[in-house]
This record gives structure tokens, sequence and C-alpha cells, in this order.
């Protein structure tokens, strides 16, 4: 079985070699053997999307045919499927010779599904990098620095910015919101001791995100403290204070508030 | 007829859960976040009323949108029809959710019940209030298609039961 470390080294080196990569967060690219893809490539944007609802739902088996066509076009019929699929395969396989089988969509009757094994895709290794991290957060903390370190560094924005109106990729980019923020939060709090600056840019990358996530102020308080900065400790404290206020008429949590207490008392 | 992505309102809720010590007792509290998917807009909330309502302003703009060419009149009687939904859900939702959270396996039994009970009370409704004349005849796709949406659902169903029946046993 392999260790944590060598399953990153195994995510590394997929990123590295991967004959498709396709990077959702931030933006949408896609990159076939080292090279970019250019968007003109694409030609209808229904390829793209298609593609794109493949990744989106990439966890469930073998996506029907009639049910990905009706929810993704309102007034789509089988040829725009057809037209749609076959632009994928020849963005992905442009030399792929006429009657053999596409290496990259499966096909399995009338249903589809993207092979995993073959395609990097950003949202997919994030997830997986993550994992590791937890997996490895009370017992090897070199190894969840690494692996939170790696999905942060993969993680260059919301998930398909833009297809934020279409309710397909919403689940996605709410899993990919929750999952970065907990890398930085987690990573944060690993750095704490050790570096209280890149904790405080941590979590000031998690209030970005969510502005009333309150284990960010609490580690940014620490993180200023430890610094020796403790007008800012306070000043994060009171941010905290107003935020959850304005945003749900609520205070901040006992242990936010005896951690202010702690800073007020050192002279 | 308007385009389907005018019909749909689709929405994202996330709750977070704070567990804390406060004199001397264990207190949750629940923050919650709202999205509208369409619009892009937000909403945070800490009571699931008002994740209700905003939901509700969503739905009733999306009615107006599609009856902006009807009479004042007929608009505000699909809007109360199209509200009544929300009446029940309003004063269910917030329960519901507290008790499916204590008790998922005995509020699921209870749902199946529920949703009997509202699909004949709201067939009650409906048959009172709305045209009927207006409507067409279900043809035999529709029939079909129903009763495969039935079938699906009656499947998950079984499918959530043993799993719940798997939970418990653990």
């Amino acid at each position: 079985m392999s260790t944590p470390i060598k399953k990153l080294e195994e995510l590394i080196a997929f990123q590295e070699h991967a004959p498709i990569r396709i990077q959702t967060l931030g933006q949408f690219t896609i990159w076939r053997t080292g090279e970019k893809v250019d968007p003109k490539e694409w030609g209808r944007d229904k390829t793209v999307q298609l593609l794109q609802y493949f990744i989106s739902n990439r966890r469930r088996n073998a996506l029907h045919k009639e049910k990905i066509m009706d929810n993704l076009w309102e007034e789509g019929d089988d040829r725009d499927f057809k037209v749609a699929l076959h632009g994928i395969h020849k963005v992905l396989e442009p030399e792929r010779p006429s009657r053999t089988e596409p290496t990259y969509v499966i096909r399995q009757g009338v249903s589809y599904q993207l092979n995993l094994e073959k395609i990097w895709i950003d949202i997919d290794i994030l997830e997986k990098y993550i994992v590791i991290g937890n997996e490895t957060f009370g017992t090897d903390h070199s190894c969840a620095k690494k692996a939170y370190k790696l999905a942060i560094a993969v993680y260059q924005g919301a998930y398909l910015p833009n297809r934020i109106y279409e309710d397909w990729s919403s689940e996605e980019r709410e899993k990919a919101q929750l999952l970065i923020l907990s890398a930085y939060i987690s990573l944060a709090e690993i750095l704490l001791e050790e570096n209280p600056l890149e904790t405080i840019r941590l979590t000031q990358n998690a209030l970005a995100i969510d502005p009333t996530w309150e284990d960010a102020y609490r580690l940014q308080m620490q993180g200023y403290l430890a610094k020796g900065n403790r007008p800012q400790a306070i000043k994060t404290f009171q941010k905290c204070e107003q935020v959850l206020d304005t945003e749900y008429g609520v205070d901040p949590l006992p242990q936010t508030k005896e951690l202010m207490r702690e800073i007020q008392e050192i002279s | 007829m308007s385009k389907k992505q005018d019909q749909t309102a689709s929405f994202m809720v996330r709750f977070n859960q704070q567990i804390f010590e406060e004199d001397g007792e264990s207190k949750v509290q629940w923050r919650g976040k709202i999205s509208h998917v369409q619009e892009g807009d937000e909403q945070n909330f800490t009571d699931f009323n008002d994740a209700l309502i905003f939901m509700q302003e969503k739905l009733a703009n999306l009615t107006k949108e599609a009856t902006k060419d009807k009479t004042t009149e007929q608009q505000e009687g699909i809007l109360q029809k199209s509200l009544y939904m929300w009446k029940t859900m309003k004063e269910v939702g917030p329960k519901v959710l507290m008790e499916t959270i204590k008790d998922p396996k005995k509020q699921l039994s209870q749902f199946q019940d529920q949703i009997q009970g509202q699909i004949s009370s709201i067939g009650e409704e409906i048959s009172e209030k709305v045209q009927i004349d207006e409507w067409r005849n279900a043809s035999r796709s529709d029939y079909k298609k129903v009763k495969k949406s039935i079938n699906e659902l009656a499947e998950q169903i079984k499918q959530l039961s043993n799993k719940i029946d798997n939970i418990s046993k653990k």
C-alpha cells in the first residue's frame, strides 16, 4: 500500500505527464500533451459546455445521454449532443484514427464518463491533495504541509467562473470553495509557530473567499500576536465582531472572545 | 412559451455548525448561507426562516416575470397559488429540518406520510381554484413520464431507507 508521501509523488508525476490536463479553477484551459489548446479549436460553446458538464459530474458513473441533454440545453436535440461530443473527441484526440474507440470520454451504450486515469483535472487533484493533508494532519506535519501547499497551488480561483449562473456547476463550485477554505485554515494552523506571517497571509486568503469564516479570524489574531503586533490582533477581532454582527447578528464564539481577553491582558 | 431557464430557480444552502461551551453548558449555533444560482445573490442567516423568505422572494419574482403579460388580477391569482406551497413549507420546513437532524429514520417514515398528505390536500386546493378548462388533457407519454418518475422516486427512497438501516446498525 502506498504511503501518503508516495501518493503525493504519484499525483505530482501525474500532473507532469498526463496527456490531457484541464484547469477549471479560476479559468477553463486545456493542455494536450503539454501544449495549451487554442480556444478557437472548440468551435461551438455547446462542446465546451458538454465537457464541463462531464467534469462537474465525473464522480457519477455513466451519465445518461438524455439526462445530460435535459440538464444542459433547453432546446437541445440528439444531433446537438452528437456534434458536441464529436467536438470534444476532436479537441482531445485530433490524431485518433477513425473507427477506433475514444480514450478520454468513455461510452457505455448511451452513457458517458471521463477517463479519470488519463485526464488530470485540477479540481479532482485538489481534493486528493487535501485528503492526504487531512490524513496526515495529526501524524506527519511535514507531509500535511506539503499536501496543503500543493492543493493551494492548484487553486487558481472559483470553479468554472464563466458558468456561475448554471445550476449544474454550482455543486462543484461550493465543494471547491469549502475544500480550499479547509486547506487554508489547516495549513495556517500548522505554520502558526514556524511562520506566523504565512499564517496571516493564508487566513487573509480564506477571508477573501468567505469573510464570515471565524476560524480564520482567530488564527489571524494568533499570527499577529506571534509577530508581536498586538494592535493588529485587536483590529482583527474588531473586524470579526463587526462582520458577524452585520451578516448574522451574532457575537464571536466564546473561544474567540477568550483569545481577545488574553491579548488585552498582555501588557 | 418561456424558456426552461426562465422557469427554474436553483439554490445552494450551506450550513456551518458551531458547537461551544458558554455559561457552563454546551451550545450549538448554525450559521448558514443561501445562494440563488441564476442571479448570484447570496444571504447569510442564522434563522432558517430567513433562508425560506429569501427563496420565496426569488420564486415570487420568477412567477411575476413569467406572468408580466397578464392582467394584474390574473397575476395576483397565480402568485397566490404559487405562494401556497410556501405557506406550507415555511410552516413545516424548520421543524422538519430539526427533526431530521435529531432522528433521520423516524423522519423519513414521517416524510412519506406527509408527502401523501400534502399531495391530497394540494390536490383539493388546486381542484377548487384553478381553471381546469384551461388545461390540456394528459397524454399517454405524460402518464408514462409520471409513472417512471414515481418508480425512480420509490427506488431512491428504498435505497435511502437501506442506508439509514445500515447506519442505525452501526
